[in-house]
């Protein structure tokens, strides 16, 4: 038998080999990192008309323009709006604090989209329950209510 | 051979590597959530474990189901069809049948308190379809003769189920059909063997199992005074395998001439209830699995916690003494009182900010 091909020096193959299961593993450790869970996503906001999705944007994407939406007879509007920027300072600063989706105007007759004002956190929504409309934020810092339902 | 050994250990490598970097996950904490407009209502589902993704969607089918059946306002629903009938019976499926039968036991056992046949008067004030107005008396009296839940009948045929209801009547039963969804979820969730979910139906909450750090789901009881504001609760209560529903007039009303009007109709005398209270919370646990039980602790709370609104104070906890096992209360009074009732007393966590007395204890 020969012995020659099982030599104790490392050849080219043996390179190979262990390149490949280290760029495997450390792909495989990216892939974990990088998927580990929503708050790793950025914070996006999902329109959800009649069961269906209609639109799905990131907040910012409404510095552009507000965004429209109809369903039946009812419009509702969707525009940015930030937390916290509402006690800046008035100097030459831009304002700064948690970006976030309300709704601006609707022409219901409940106007609960209007009054539910502004959400900021993965997990919250606004409904228009007459339009059949229900924009909700996914991926981001969590919902850090303090309860997990509501009765009332 | 060396080779083999080398591929080995590299994909040992591997292996720990990314064992390292994934902690394992847990089956009972993936987690879906669905949200779904139906029944008048927005509902949000949050599932828990390894068939959380069917469990989310199978609800999602149930409470659609349930609502092309029971619609008022879709012609072709068994509800539509039942009203349209004028007094003729007509063919109802399981749930329907459930529906009117619990109907009836709660309507019997609050005194009329609770009655799908106020319907008609509903509509009169505009709260169906929210073109609100003050009805005159006449107009109220005329619609009340037609009010009376017992004429209901429901029978057993060889094909299935009947029903009927007095020539001239309409029932709605938006008062107790999501507290049967919500039973009805309860038994998808068995099916399913789903560890944990917590669903809101409206006013109407399921907390199934517990959350997924092992301690009680944490529900929020509105506060009737600050219904816009979010976390603005007269007390948390920590739920495990329970149903809770509050009723209040705060939830939809309307303003004329200076005088507020809301949605909760006193089937004795056609108008809002004259209530004591601002809102009433009842409280159930899920019972295990009955094979002869049509309907369960979710649709007793929907009828119930209507029902003792419309009773004031002093009637519900008479009510609730009589009854004390079967489910329990917080109630909150027009005076700014809270009153808790014995069972739950230790998992009501009142809000000292919330500017009510200290809740009273009833046992």
């Amino acid at each position: 038998m020969r012995t020659r091909s099982w030599s104790s020096k490392p050849n080219g193959w043996d390179a190979l080999v262990v390149l490949a299961v280290i760029a495997l593993a450390l792909g495989s450790a990216l892939a974990v990192w990088g998927g580990g869970g929503e708050s790793g996503e950025a914070l996006t906001a999902v329109v959800i008309i009649d069961g269906k999705e209609a639109d799905r944007f990131s907040p910012a994407d409404l510095l552009e323009g507000p965004r429209t939406y109809s369903n039946g007879s009812y419009t509702l509007e969707a525009a940015y709006g930030l937390r916290g920027a509402e006690s800046a300072p008035l100097d030459h600063e831009p304002p700064s604090g948690e970006a976030g989706v309300r709704v601006a105007w609707a022409d219901c007759p409940t106007q609960d989209c209007v009054r539910t004002g502004l959400i900021t956190r993965s997990g919250q929504s606004i409904v228009c329950l007459p339009g059949r409309i229900i924009i909700r934020l996914e991926g981001g810092a969590p919902d850090g209510g303090i309860v997990d339902a509501v009765v009332g | 051979m060396r080779r083999f050994i080398s591929i080995t250990l590299a994909l040992n490598l591997l292996l720990s590597l990314t064992a390292c970097f994934g902690p394992p996950v847990d089956p009972d904490t993936v987690q879906e959530s669905i949200q779904v407009i139906a029944m008048d209502t927005a509902m949000l589902i949050s599932t828990y474990g390894k068939r959380s993704t069917a469990a989310a969607y199978a609800s999602e089918d149930l409470i659609r189901d349930l609502e092309a059946q029971l619609s008022r306002t879709e012609e072709d629903s068994e509800v539509s069809r039942l009203n349209a009938a004028d007094g003729r019976p007509t063919e109802v499926g399981p749930d329907l049948a459930a529906l009117l039968t619990a109907a009836e036991e709660y309507r019997a056992d609050t005194g009329g308190a609770f009655d799908i046949t106020v319907a008609p008067v509903v509509s009169a004030w505009g709260f169906t379809e929210d073109s609100f107005r003050v009805p005159a008396q006449a107009e109220l009296e005329t619609l009340l003769e037609k009010v009376d839940g017992s004429a209901v009948r429901v029978e057993r045929t060889a094909g299935g189920c009947t029903a009927a209801l007095a020539p001239g009547q309409s029932a709605d039963l938006g008062g107790i059909a999501k507290g049967y969804a919500a039973d009805k979820l309860a038994d998808l969730f068995r099916e399913y063997e789903i560890p944990r979910a917590i669903a809101t139906l409206g006013g109407n909450v399921l907390a199934w199992g517990d959350r997924p750090d092992g301690t009680a789901w944490r529900v929020g009881v509105q506060d009737p005074a600050r219904p816009d504001e979010q976390n603005g609760f007269v007390g948390i209560l920590n739920l495990k395998n329970s149903f809770a529903v509050t009723s209040g007039g705060y939830q939809r009303y309307f303003e004329e001439d200076g005088r507020t009007y809301h949605h909760i109709i006193d089937p004795a005398t056609g108008y809002p209830a004259d209530s004591d209270l601002t809102s009433v919370t009842v409280v159930a646990e899920v019972l295990p699995p009955d094979a002869e039980q049509l309907y369960g602790p979710g649709t007793m709370c929907d009828a119930l916690s209507t029902a003792l609104f419309v009773m004031g104070r002093e009637q519900a906890l008479n009510f609730w003494t009589s009854r004390k096992n079967a489910f329990d209360l917080v109630l909150v009074t027009k005076d700014g009182e809270i009153y808790v009732t014995g069972g739950i007393a230790e998992d009501f966590v009142f809000d000292e900010e919330s500017g009510y007395a200290y809740p009273v204890l009833v046992k």
